[in-house]
Order: structure tokens, then C-alpha cells, then sequence
């Protein structure tokens, strides 16, 4: 029990004892003034650091005097608590950028500074302001914004406002219509940088655009903007090609940065920064029949193959450019004609290189010529023509005409040449033009498929609707206890012929019994007024029919007739 | 070649009919119309009346005529602008499509001449003259014929145009409603054989005009090698070439591009501009 308790309160007495000297040792207080030079060229900067560490920190500290020097930008401030081995301390340091005014001698004055353990000062540095530049280069550990440096934040101290902005840098302002333009997003900074990323593509609006190759760390390059010393990284590289003439514009593109935390309680952050925005002054070129479309400078050459072949055989004809410029987008050959021959349309094979310069390389037309006679053809000159923006003209590049020696066959025998006819001008033909404008009248435009699809279904509904009227009156026919009015007028038309035409009491009786079975049809179970009225007509009709030739029956058949109208007008 | 000749014959007279007559009252303000003709004028006026009278500038028929002298003349390119700008403007026809193809193969453009000889097989599917210099251009460009028919359905439109069978299939079945009509109202049951064969008849025959209109949309390369590329943007990669002169059904577009796929079945986007579309009149500046 007692054991138990003696281990926890010795710890506790043990971090006590740690704490409290380690608060003893924080009342060192100290002053410090820095500079990273002491000799500087007229056009560099000179950073002064001012460190107070202590117990207490002030909250500011006067400026010292300065001889010979102006404060560039706004000084920065930072702190830093730190506890290693139980020992706690803290600092606060401010930052000046100083620009020396002539070449001379320069002072930075004393600095002063009261705490609690009394006054402190410093003493004055001097600086030695010489023309030209002086400073070494940085050291490079630290120029690499892109680097992991976990020791970085406890060296560095970060403004209040990360100095970094970024560049959009074409290589040149004005160019002609299919040049090339090298144009480069830099960054320039003066803190550390964890990430970089456009927040959106970069829009290149009137320009075919070529990716190249970046290694893969950016390279530092020192630059001074406005008298403040940066670190500038080229993040990414285009090369433009204008596809029109006029003033284009190359938007403002927006980038999103990562800061890393540059001290023990910065957690670092993000900040934005955009381009501003890019005008470029484009040339046309002028336009020549024949001309390609390339622009840059280019060199012909063709070859065949095999010089001697014989009749039948094929032999190819490469026709190649080779030069810089635009020649990834010319895919048009030269129109190839060999008398005696048949010419194939050709491949285009491409061995081009994107380089910041431009675009490199070969391209090669390969055209399948199989003669068609024996002897010697003639391969003629073939030209290429293209705008040289240095000559700001087109230049014509010319091969050197070729020979094909053809054996076999019998000279001058032309093999069977395709059809030929008052169509497809040969080049140099009179050509087959129609004279008059013959347009078809308006009744003779054909009916869309869909329409006619629709006026299909649309008959074949209407007849459904035909079919469906028919079928539906029978069936209301034969289901309805009430006659179609078209069945009650011929009824009665039937009941009026009755003892008009001469009939037998037996024929005249019948028809009754017809016209009234007809209207009605079978009533058998029915016991309703209508049915009733119908059965008992029905057995008067019935007697007058069966009974014996006894007398005259017409006036009863005449009155058998007209009830049955009455009936059939009032039940049917 | 009737049908030609019926159709010269027709806007001969059209022309005739449009041109002004001997003694017609003349806009105000024409000194020549002021006063009446003399009768010898009238006599020399209607002298050449069989003859096309001259066109009007800027009317079609005179800019197709202004076109032609242009291509007789070795200006291709300025009779393709203005064959063009008919065609945009609704000056379509099999006529205008015949000249642009004589004028591009000319100028050494063998696809834009294909297509145009296409086009105007569209548009007029029986002119005899325009299918055999089809067949001389694929011959010379050493395509298949599979590579100018992508879509058999497509051919079955072209036969419903050419024989009308749009119109036939419509008169027939409404025919059959008629009959179907008299037959139940008349009680003419003599009418019921030819509502039945006009109702089968006309229902088979649409069948070839809806067919048709099921083909997908399809165009000509009329630039030598024309790129492929992978996705329709500025930055794309090209992924092939496509034959000058191919036919190529035309799956969907997007901006300036459309998406194709060539006869070995590779798909991927082409510039519109080098891919013309044989369902519709090239639009201004394509």
C-alpha cells in the first residue's frame, strides 16, 4: 500500500523539480541584432533581424536608426515557444529589408529594448555599400520551396502575408499566324511553398496548344521584381501556335498555393494568387495558291525506292519536309502526277518533337507508283511551299525531278487505263459544267421517312376506328332490348303492307309474327310490361292465323297491324 | 435522260415565262418602258423569246452561271465560295452539286469532289451521270465500295426518293380508307378486294421510306489526311488518318467535331470541317 502510493508522488515531485528549473532558466534574457551582410552591392538588400528572448517578450521594439539605408516593405514579425528536455523558451524576432540609398558606408544604428531583468541594447552594425552585387548566391537547401524540410519552420521565419505572385511570361508579343510562342507560368517567392495547382485549365483561346515535357523539380532561378530579391520556378510550359491573325488574349489563370506551417503554432494555409492576363499581337500570312499552311522553315527532299523495276512492279516515292515550325498540322501533300504511271494517295508518316523552340522533325508523304508502260518515266519536281516569318515571305522548296527505268513490255504499250468520260476533268480538261440552275420543284422534295412511318399508323388507326364502328353496332345490337331506329321504320314500313297486296290471313298473320319476332327477337323469361304486351300480340296474331277460314279476317288483321305499330313504336 | 430533258425543258420555261415581254409595262421610271415598243422592236424581241433569257445578276441562276465561267476560267476556288453560298442559301440541287465536284476534282480536291457527286446523288438519285463519275472517283481513289455504303439503310432511303415511294406508299393507303370509307357507309362490299391489296400495298411499301429514315446520319473526308483524334478538343491526341473521299457514319458531334467511325471500325472525333455531312448543305464557312 505504501509502495503504492511512494512511485506516483515521486514522478510527480521529479516534474515539479524539472518544471521549476526549467522556469528558472527562462528569465535569461537576451538581445540580439543580425544582419545577413555585411558588405552589399548597391542594387541587393540587406535583412535585419532583431531576436529578444525572455521571460517576458515586449510587444514592440524601437526601430533603430538607419544611415545609409530605407526599410523596403513592411517588417514582419514572428514568435517561438519551445520546450526541449523540460527547458522552456521563447523569442520574438522582427524582420527589416533594408535597401542601401549610395554607395558608401551604411549603418544600422543601436538597438534598445527594456525587460524585466533591465535595459539591453545593442551595438551599431556598419555596412559596406559597394557597386554592382556582392551577395552570394542562397544557399540552395533552402531555395527549394518543393523541398521536405521538417527543420525548415524552425529556421525560417514566414511574414504575415506570404511575398509569392505569379507570372504568365510569353516569349515574344507579336508573331505571325502559325509561329510558335513559348509561354511560361512562373512563381516567384520569397517563403516556402508545399503544393501549387491551377484552380482551373488555362484557356488558350485562339491557339493550338503543345504540352512539353517538364522535369520533374522546378529549377530555382533568382529574380528581382521591383527591388525585392525572389526565387522563381518555372511550374509549367506551353508552346502556342496562333491559328488567326489579330490581338488575342491569353486569360488570367488562377493558382492555388499550399504554405507550410512556418512556426510552432502556424498551421500554414492556402492562398490564391492569378496571372494577369496576356495580349498577343498576331500577323497574318499572306495567302498563295498552293500555299500549305506551313510556317517556319522546311527543307524537301523526295526519293523512290528503287530507281529500276520492271513492268508491273510498284515502286514508292517518299516526299519528305523536314524543318521546324508547324508542319504537325500540314497533312496536305503535293498533288503527284507521273505520266505513264498510276499514282495512289499517299501515306503520312511523322516524326516530329515538341521542343520550347518549336516543332521539329520530318514529315514524309509515301506515294505508291505503278507504271503503266515500259521505258523511262519521269518523276517530276515536286514543290513546298511554306511562310519563312524571318524572309516574311512564302518560300518555295523544290525537289529535283527523279527517274523510274521500267523493263518488260514493249516501250510506249499503255496498259489499260481506268474509263473514261464527259465527267471528272483530268486536270487541264475542258471541264463538264452544267449551264442552268435546275432545281427540283417544291412537289417533288421527298416525304420524310418519319412522316410517313406516322401517316401509316395514323390510316391504320382510322381503319381500326371503321372496323371498330361496325363491330361495336352489332354488338350493341345484339346486347341493347331497344331496335336501332334504322330496324323500327322498316318494321313498320313491313307492318303497313299488311292486307294491302291481296295476302292470305295466313301471310298477312306471318308477317306480323316476323316483324314483330325480328324487332323484339326472343323474350323468353321475360316477364316485364314490354314483353307481356308483345306475348299477348303475339297470341292474337297466332289465333287469327290457325283459326278456321270462317269468314272475312282482313279488318282484324288491319287492327292486329296497327297495334302491332304501337307496339313496336312504343317497346322497340 | 427523260427526266433531264423534261426538266430542261421546264426551266426553260420558267425562264421564258420570268423574262420580260414584248409591250409589258416596265418599272417607273424606265425610260425604255416609257413609251410604247415599236413594232419592229416587238418583232426583235420576240425573235429570241425560245432562247434562255439572260438572268438577272445576282439571282441564283446568275451566280451558278457567274460560278461556272469562274471554274472554265481556272478560279476553282472562287466557284466553290459561290457554289457554296447557293447551297447555304437553299440553291440546292443535283445540278449545283455536279459543277462544285467538277470544280474541287479540278482544283485537286478529290474528296470535297466525292462528296459533292454524293450530295447530288442525294439529291437526285436517278441522275446516271452523277453515279458513273461516283464510280470513276472511287475507282481512282482505290476505295471499296463498302467504304462509300457504310449503312445499307441508307440505300433504301436513296431508292424511296428515287422512285417516290414516299408518295406512292401515302396515296395507296389512303386510297384503301376510302374504299373502306364507301364500303361502310354505301354497303359496297365490291370495294372490299381493293381496300384489302391498296391497305397490303401501301403498308409494304412504307416500309422502305421508314427503313430509310432509321440510317444514321453520314459524311465524306474531304481533307487528305484528315486526323482522328481521341476526343474533341484543341489539345487532342491524333489517333489515326482517315482516307480521303471514305464515307463515314457520323455517331454523335460536338462543337466543331463529330465522332466517326471508319471502315476498319476504329471510332474517334473528327474536325466537322473535314468530315461533310451528306444529309445537309455545308453551312457558311465550314
Amino acid at each position: 500500500m505504501t509502495r503504492g502510493f511512494a512511485l506516483p508522488f515521486a514522478a510527480c515531485l521529479c516534474l515539479l523539480v524539472a518544471l521549476g528549473c526549467g522556469a528558472g532558466r527562462a528569465g535569461a534574457d537576451n538581445l540580439r541584432a543580425e544582419v545577413d551582410a555585411r558588405k552589399i552591392g548597391i542594387q541587393e538588400q540587406v535583412v535585419l533581424t532583431i531576436t529578444v528572448e525572455g521571460s517576458s517578450l515586449p510587444e514592440e521594439v524601437d526601430r533603430p536608426a538607419f544611415t545609409n539605408l530605407r526599410v523596403v516593405g513592411i517588417p514582419s514579425t514572428s514568435t517561438q515557444v519551445s520546450l526541449v528536455n523540460g527547458r522552456m523558451s521563447q523569442s520574438r524576432s522582427w524582420t527589416y529589408v533594408l535597401q542601401p540609398a549610395a554607395v558608401g558606408s551604411a549603418e544600422v544604428g543601436a538597438v534598445r529594448v527594456r525587460l524585466q531583468s533591465g535595459e539591453y541594447s545593442t551595438a551599431p552594425i556598419p555596412i559596406e555599400v559597394v557597386p554592382g552585387a556582392v551577395k552570394p548566391a542562397p544557399a540552395p537547401r533552402s531555395q527549394d520551396p518543393f523541398g521536405e524540410d521538417p527543420f525548415g519552420m524552425l529556421r525560417s521565419q514566414r511574414p504575415a502575408e506570404p511575398m509569392l505572385f505569379v507570372e504568365a511570361k510569353p516569349s515574344r508579343s507579336s508573331l505571325y499566324v502559325g509561329e510558335p510562342l513559348l509561354l511560361t507560368y512562373y512563381l516567384y517567392t520569397r517563403t516556402s511553398v508545399s503544393s501549387l495547382q491551377f484552380t482551373g485549365a488555362p484557356e488558350f483561346n485562339g491557339f493550338w496548344a503543345e504540352d512539353l515535357q517538364q522535369p520533374g523539380q522546378p529549377t530555382d532561378e533568382p529574380a528581382t521584381v521591383e527591388g525585392v530579391p525572389y526565387h522563381r520556378f518555372a511550374v509549367m510550359k506551353k508552346l502556342l501556335f496562333p491559328t488567326r491573325s489579330g490581338r488575342l488574349v491569353i486569360p488570367s489563370a488562377m493558382l492555388s498555393i499550399g504554405i507550410p506551417p512556418q512556426g510552432f503554432f502556424d498551421n500554414g494555409g492556402t492562398v490564391q494568387r492569378a496571372t494577369k492576363a496576356v495580349f498577343i499581337e498576331v500577323k497574318p500570312i499572306p495567302e498563295e495558291s498552293g500555299f500549305s499552311g506551313a510556317v517556319g522553315k522546311f527543307e524537301a527532299s523526295a526519293s523512290v525506292d528503287r530507281p529500276s523495276l520492271a513492268l508491273g512492279e510498284a515502286a514508292t516515292l517518299r516526299f519528305k519536309v523536314e524543318g521546324a515550325g508547324n508542319l504537325k498540322w500540314i497533312d496536305r501533300g503535293p498533288e503527284l502526277s507521273v505520266p505513264g504511271a498510276k499514282v495512289f494517295p499517299p501515306q503520312v508518316k511523322s516524326n516530329l518533337e515538341v521542343k520550347p523552340g518549336g516543332i521539329t522533325g520530318s514529315r514524309t508523304w509515301e506515294f505508291v507508283v505503278v507504271p503503266q508502260t515500259a521505258g523511262t518515266l519521269e518523276v517530276p519536281s515536286l514543290a513546298f511551299s511554306y511562310f519563312d516569318p524571318e524572309a516574311r515571305s512564302i518560300v518555295k522548296s523544290a525537289t529535283k525531278p527523279l527517274t523510274l527505268e521500267v523493263r518488260g513490255g514493249v516501250p510506249g504499250a499503255v496498259t489499260p487505263a481506268p474509263m473514261s468520260g464527259p465527267g471528272i476533268a483530268q486536270r487541264g480538261g475542258p471541264l463538264p459544267l452544267r449551264t442552268d440552275l435546275e432545281r427540283p420543284p417544291r412537289w417533288a422534295a421527298s416525304i420524310p421517312g418519319r412522316w410517313v412511318g406516322f401517316a401509316a399508323l395514323g390510316v391504320l388507326l382510322l381503319h381500326g376506328l371503321l372496323w371498330g364502328g361496325d363491330a361495336l353496332g352489332r354488338l350493341a345490337r345484339a346486347s341493347s332490348p331497344v331496335a336501332a331506329p334504322a330496324g323500327v321504320r322498316s318494321a313498320l314500313g313491313e307492318l303497313k303492307r299488311v292486307g294491302r297486296e291481296g295476302m292470305s290471313k295466313e301471310a298477312a298473320a306471318g308477317l306480323i309474327e316476323k316483324t314483330i319476332h325480328r324487332v323484339f327477337g326472343a323474350m323468353d323469361g321475360d316477364e316485364t310490361e314490354r314483353a307481356r304486351a308483345v306475348r299477348t300480340l303475339l297470341e292474337e296474331v297466332q289465333a287469327v292465323r290457325y283459326a278456321p277460314q270462317l269468314g272475312d279476317y282482313s279488318e282484324r288483321l288491319r287492327e292486329l297491324a296497327t297495334r302491332a305499330g304501337d307496339v313496336v313504336r312504343k317497346w322497340a | 435522260m427523260g427526266v433531264s430533258a423534261v426538266r430542261i425543258a421546264l426551266v426553260s420555261l420558267v425562264l421564258a415565262l420570268g423574262a420580260p415581254r414584248p409591250g409589258a409595262a416596265a418599272a417607273p421610271g424606265s425610260g425604255a418602258a416609257s413609251a410604247p415598243a415599236p413594232p419592229s422592236a416587238a418583232m426583235h424581241a420576240e425573235a429570241p423569246a425560245s432562247a434562255p433569257a439572260p438572268a438577272r445578276d445576282g439571282t441564283p441562276q446568275a451566280q451558278f452561271r457567274r460560278a461556272g465561267e469562274m471554274a472554265r476560267g481556272g478560279d476553282f476556288p472562287g466557284a466553290i465560295a459561290i457554289y457554296q453560298r447557293l447551297a447555304a442559301g437553299g440553291a440546292e440541287s443535283a445540278t449545283l452539286y455536279w459543277n462544285w465536284a467538277q470544280a474541287a476534282a479540278a482544283r485537286g480536291s478529290m474528296g470535297e469532289a466525292l462528296w459533292a457527286l454524293l450530295r447530288a446523288r442525294e439529291l437526285d438519285p436517278g441522275d446516271r451521270a452523277v453515279a458513273r463519275d461516283i464510280e470513276r472517283l472511287r475507282e481512282s481513289a482505290s476505295l471499296d465500295r463498302a467504304e462509300l455504303a457504310p449503312d445499307p439503310l441508307a440505300s433504301l432511303a436513296r431508292a424511296s426518293r428515287r422512285f417516290r415511294l414516299d408518295a406512292l406508299a401515302l396515296l395507296l393507303l389512303l386510297v384503301s380508307l376510302c374504299a373502306h370509307a364507301v364500303l361502310k357507309w354505301r354497303r359496297a362490299g365490291a370495294l372490299a378486294p381493293l381496300m384489302w391489296t391498296t391497305l397490303a400495298l401501301g403498308l409494304a411499301i412504307a416500309v422502305v421510306p421508314v427503313a430509310g429514315a432509321l440510317a444514321h446520319a453520314t459524311g465524306a473526308v474531304v481533307r487528305r489526311g484528315a486526323p482522328l483524334f481521341d476526343a474533341a478538343s484543341p489539345t487532342a491526341e491524333a489517333v489515326g488518318t482517315l482516307r480521303e473521299g471514305e464515307v463515314l457514319p457520323i455517331l454523335e458531334s460536338s462543337g466543331g467535331y463529330v465522332r466517326v467511325e471508319d471502315s476498319s471500325g476504329a471510332r474517334g472525333w473528327a474536325l466537322a470541317s473535314d468530315v461533310r455531312s451528306l444529309g445537309s448543305a455545308p453551312r457558311p464557312g465550314s
